[in-house]
């Protein structure tokens, strides 16, 4: 006997298609809520992080003494009292947890403290004495494969070529260029915290805000040369990580610390130490040709990326990946030829963030979409949907895409949309330059843009991309109530909703409560590439299923059989009556449909599972005598297959469109030889108010019948579609090429 | 942080007598900037003079029309006097472009005029820095410059100072009053802040002991108009890259006074002295005011433009700013 799932219109509110409160909403919003850099213990010391100031230096010496004798002091450490493998990193162990020889960003931890206030830390910090010869960093990603190699087997992380169709192809019209995409920052509000308790027989205990509580488990127990079990992670307040909490930071440095001194060891990093405290969105230069016949066919894309990894690998690798077989976008192109290099340099390391390669590639082809229609004397989004890929079409790796992609329809959604009206009142915080007061319309010009991206969900390339739930049933006090427990990071955004919303319409039950995230269950996977509502959400389905088998046995063996419980949904049943004392609790692993690795000379394979489409209309008032650019209207079409949580969707597609703006016209880690130049708030720019305009937004719920409930992941593709809208609509008002983002007033003044 | 000497200021005379004696020494009044600095190690007092309890917190309108501004009166709520609102719409612009809310309703008067300068260099301890160590070199000239100085600048600093609220004061000619172990004196505000040199640790004129404890602002003539811009690169939050603060008057399509100061390009509040003659024209017939005489104007204040490899783009970005500036308050006069 078996049970159907619920239907979807479960009578217990607060299900999937609703948007319930979150349970950590009124907390967040009273600042009540307890993020990890407010966890406290009784007795504990504080940690800080001695970095290194230079971009490139051989270690000569290291002097500790003074900075024992600092009263408060209980521990300095260096690389020698690291007691497992000095290696870690999520692709490559080749980041050392202390530096030994030599240090190879600025900003890379040399040695520890422990103190028993944060000022100790300090000042006991500025009395070890290191001993640096300062070697030539090297700064430049085109370059850096044939320069001083900074690790063994020299400065290429990876090089994914994809190829497919005549590699000699030609056409009627070809447009070319280069492109930059700065470096971005996550900018997550809440800084890199975490507090580690040992425990009575040599094993340690981590609260931590992360984004993937397994790989940091495993990463810290090799470092420490501890087995699994003796290293517990439990998911702090995370304040959130858009990627940049999906390497180590202070993990294992804490838990040295504990275990070194046998007290409860606490760090939290200020803004700026945060800034050398996580990876950062690769910065790219990209060179593109597109060719295409008269009626605007694509014919060919060659392109050739380079993605600066900076100093450690981190996922360099499948940020290479993603940028090469995503390269041409949303677009049907039978002739590709795609080179992507990922490098070492000096730079500060360049992992994950929001979108993973996508993005770059995204400002790219867009921009070069749009220079092929001027070319053609074509409007920008026709062409666009000349080309559009929809559901069959071939991806350049020779996989096809089999479930929605409407990306014609989300181009004709935006472009419909009724356009801003041109002020007539002068409200200053509608121009550019806000209350700035830089100008009250004079030398104004607005402008029109738009864009389209495409992403990967998931994991891909063959990885095992799973997550693990655990769901249990009982009555509490007369009435059934629900648990559920995994190791999926909530990072803020709304996974524990969903995974109430998911319980409530499997099990009708409409208490449940989710259990701290902790890696006493097994892995969840990262939070990351738009996955967990996916996978999480698809594992806590599945563990809903178990429990619902159980109850139909159980059901049997009581001879309810007068009760339908074979049917449609529990709505009918009397959990309270069913149960009674029975406890069921059922745990999952659930998997997506698995992806494989793709030829390393071609690139061809299903490298990925899923893909998800966002399209954007940007509407810019420029002010082309001060440079100045206001966003008046940002408008976004997306599939979402299903929206479990309608304003969660939209909050996504709000916040992805944000830091798209922010890539398209002020965000940029400033370095200069390897130096991070702007590490603090006051200056690496990210949109206030101010600069956000109100958006419009369609969501299309296409389901993917290959996903649980549909489901198609929502937080990425917004990220890519609005930086090149909003720097076509720039070029749109001032005729300016502006191949770099972000785009800064002397782009637009000239010099 | 450093250790150091806390005193509490008992009156104006003996904060001054506190603040004697000592190699360094710092009122502390909002702490907006000076407490950072003492938390990176970018400033390091033996002493720190509390005068935020004083009673220079007030702003007082003169018999003549000016207004007399205490040394600790908030950003905020100078921005907010209607004073200020109704003569000086300049200097309440420039205020509320500053900073953020939280940080105007802390910072004060004589706190904004000293602030110290942003530049990523002086901030960061491992690199060399003229105005921080002296004869140490600075690590701007040659490195990340977007943000320096194109006027008055030295091979010793290009450092620019970070105030708005002093770029508008600078165009109203205010005067700084100073108490010092040898009295009261009174400076005019251009001539407090100085040009880098040889000498770019020292901002100002003042010497460590000397208080300021207050700005008066002259009275503006009838007809004057004035306003500030400023240009930066997002909305709100961000220091200016370029500013202008302009007054200006016109009578029949003629300038007959005009004062501009600009900010984001010097070591001080840059006065824009060519640019003023050239729109004053001869005493007795004036300039036309209009688009071909603000854009000479502008240029011929900076044809003495040194930019550097970063920031060549702040030269017509400048002029630019000074042209809209002028041409928005000529239309207001019509």
């Amino acid at each position: 006997m078996s049970l159907t799932p619920a239907e979807l219109t479960s009578a217990v509110s607060g299900g999937i298609g609703s948007s319930p409160q979150r349970p950590d909403g009124n907390l967040k919003v009273r600042g009540e809520f307890a993020y990890a850099s407010d966890l406290w213990h009784e007795d504990m010391i504080w940690g800080a992080t001695l970095r290194s100031p230079h971009p490139y230096a051989r270690i000569v010496s290291i002097d500790l003494t003074e900075a024992l004798q600092v009263p408060g002091v209980y521990a300095v450490l260096t690389h020698q009292d690291v007691p497992g493998q000095n290696r870690y990193g999520l692709e490559h162990k080749d980041q050392p947890v202390l530096a030994e020889e030599v240090v190879r960003y600025q900003g890379e931890p040399v040695a520890l403290v422990g103190a028993d206030h944060p000022e100790t830390a300090q000042r006991a910090m500025k009395r070890i004495k290191v001993e640096y010869e300062v070697l030539t960093p090297v700064v430049d990603m085109e370059t850096a494969a044939d320069d001083t190699p900074l690790h063994p087997g020299g400065n290429l992380v990876r090089h994914v070529p994809v190829r497919r169709g005549d590699q000699h192809a030609e056409a009627e019209v070809v447009v070319t260029g280069r492109y930059e995409v700065g470096m971005q920052d996550q900018a997550f509000l809440g800084p890199e915290s975490g507090l580690a308790v040992p425990d009575e027989e040599g094993g340690v205990d981590l609260y931590i805000a992360t984004q993937w509580l397994h790989v940091d488990q495993a990463q810290v127990a090799a470092a420490l040369g501890l087995p699994l079990e003796q290293v517990r992670l439990t998911l702090s307040g995370v304040g959130g990580a858009f990627g940049g909490r999906e390497d180590l930071s202070m993990q294992v440095h804490a838990c040295l610390l504990a275990l070194h001194t046998g007290k409860p060891t606490k760090m939290v990093y200020n803004r700026e130490e945060s800034f050398y405290g996580h990876v950062h969105r690769h910065p790219a230069v990209l060179y593109y040709e597109h060719g295409a016949d008269h009626t605007g066919r694509l014919v060919y894309v060659k392109a050739r990326i380079y993605l600066d990894g900076g100093a450690y690998a981190s996922s360099t690798g499948a940020v290479v990946a993603n940028a090469a077989t995503l390269g041409v976008g949303p677009y049907d192109v039978d002739n590709v030829t795609v080179d992507c290099w990922g490098v070492y340099t000096n730079n500060p390391p360049c992992g994950a963030m929001r979108g993973f390669g996508a993005v770059q590639a995204g400002f790219a082809y867009e921009s070069q979409m749009d220079k092929l229609a001027e070319a053609l004397g074509m409007d920008p989004v026709d062409l666009r949907i000349v080309n559009a890929m929809s559901e069959g079409s071939v991806m350049p790796t020779g996989q096809v895409i089999d479930s929605a992609a409407p990306v014609a329809q989300l181009l004709k959604l935006v472009k419909d949309k009724p356009m801003p009206p041109l002020s007539t009142v002068v409200d200053l915080r509608d121009m550019p330059g806000g209350v700035s007061n830089t100008t009250h319309g004079e030398g104004v010009v607005r402008g029109v843009g738009y864009a389209v991206g495409i992403k990967n969900i998931c994991f891909s390339e063959g990885y095992d991309d799973y997550s693990t739930a655990r769901v249990r049933l009982q009555v509490i006090n007369g009435e059934p109530a629900a648990l559920a427990h995994t190791a999926a990071a909530e990072v803020g955004q709304g996974l524990v909703t969903i995974m109430q919303q998911i319980v409530r319409t499997e099990l009708g039950v409409e208490r449940v409560t989710i259990l701290p995230m902790d890696t006493s269950i097994g892995n969840g996977g990262s939070t990351s590439a738009s996955r967990q509502t996916y996978v999480t959400g698809g594992a806590v389905k599945a563990a809903c299923a178990a429990v619902r088998e159980k109850l139909a046995k159980l059901a049997a063996s009581r001879d309810l059989s007068a009760v339908d419980i074979a049917g449609t949904d529990l709505t009918g049943v009397d959990l309270a009556e069913l149960l009674g004392d029975e406890v069921i609790d059922e745990t999952v692993e659930w998997r997506h449909r698995a992806t494989e690795p793709i030829d390393p000379e071609t690139g061809q394979g299903n490298a990925h599972v899923q893909y998800g489409f966002a399209a954007h209309r940007a509407v810019v008032d420029v002010d082309v005598e001060l440079g100045l650019v206001k966003v008046v209207e940002l408008d976004c079409a997306q599939d979402v297959g299903k929206a479990l949580n309608p304003q969660a969707v939209l909050g996504q597609i709000q916040g992805g469109s944000a830091q798209g703006l922010g890539l398209a016209v002020m965000e940029e880690i400033q370095t200069a030889g390897g130096k991070v130049r702007n590490p603090s708030f006051t200056d690496y720019l990210i949109p206030t108010v101010l600069d956000m305009p109100p958006m419009s937004i369609d969501v299309l719920e296409l389901a993917d019948p290959h996903a649980p409930y549909g489901v198609r992941g929502v937080g990425e593709p917004p990220t890519i579609s609005s930086t090149p809208a909003i720097v076509a609509a720039i070029r749109a008002a001032t005729g300016l090429a502006l191949t770099r983002v972000p785009v800064r007033p002397e782009h637009i003044t000239g010099t | 942080m450093i250790p150091f000497d806390y005193r509490l200021a008992p009156d104006v005379d003996g904060a001054v007598a506190a603040a004697t004696g000592w190699g360094g020494v710092a009122f502390l009044a909002g702490g907006t900037n000076l407490v950072d600095h003492m938390k990176l190690g970018v400033a390091a007092p033996e002493v720190l003079v509390d005068i935020s309890r004083l009673p220079l917190d007030a702003v007082e309108e003169l018999p003549d029309g000016g207004l007399r501004i205490g040394a600790t009166v908030r950003n905020s709520d100078l921005a907010a006097h209607p004073a200020v609102r109704r003569d000086y719409p300049v200097l309440a612009r420039a205020l509320l472009s500053g900073a953020s809310g939280q940080v105007r309703n802390l910072a004060t008067t004589g706190g904004n005029l000293l602030q110290r300068t942003r530049c990523a260099y002086f901030q960061d301890l491992s690199t060399p820095c003229n105005k921080r160590e002296p004869g140490t070199g600075c690590s701007a000239i040659g490195g990340y410059t977007r943000q320096h100085a194109i006027l008055g600048a030295s091979a010793h600093c290009v450092a620019t100072h970070p105030s708005d609220m002093a770029v508008a004061m600078a165009a109203l000619d205010a005067q700084v009053t100073v108490l010092g172990t040898s009295g009261r004196r009174v400076i005019p505000l251009v001539e407090l802040h100085r040009l880098p040199g040889d000498e770019p640790h020292r901002d100002t004129v003042l010497s460590p002991s000397d208080l300021i404890t207050a700005v008066e602002l002259p009275p503006l003539p009838e007809g004057t108009r004035s306003l500030y811009r400023k240009v930066r690169d997002r909305a709100s939050y961000a220091f200016a890259l370029v500013s202008v603060a302009a007054v200006l008057r016109v009578e029949d399509g003629v300038v007959r006074d005009v004062r501009i100061a600009l900010g984001g390009v010097a070591h001080k509040p840059w006065r824009a002295r060519r640019a003023e003659d050239v729109l004053r024209g001869s005493p007795v017939d004036g300039s036309p005011a209009d688009e071909e005489v603000f854009r000479r104007a502008a240029e011929a204040e900076l044809a003495g433009a040194a930019p550097l490899a970063g920031n060549g783009f702040k030269v017509p970005l400048a002029r630019n700013t000074v042209v809209s500036a002028l041409r928005g308050l000529s239309r207001e006069e019509r």
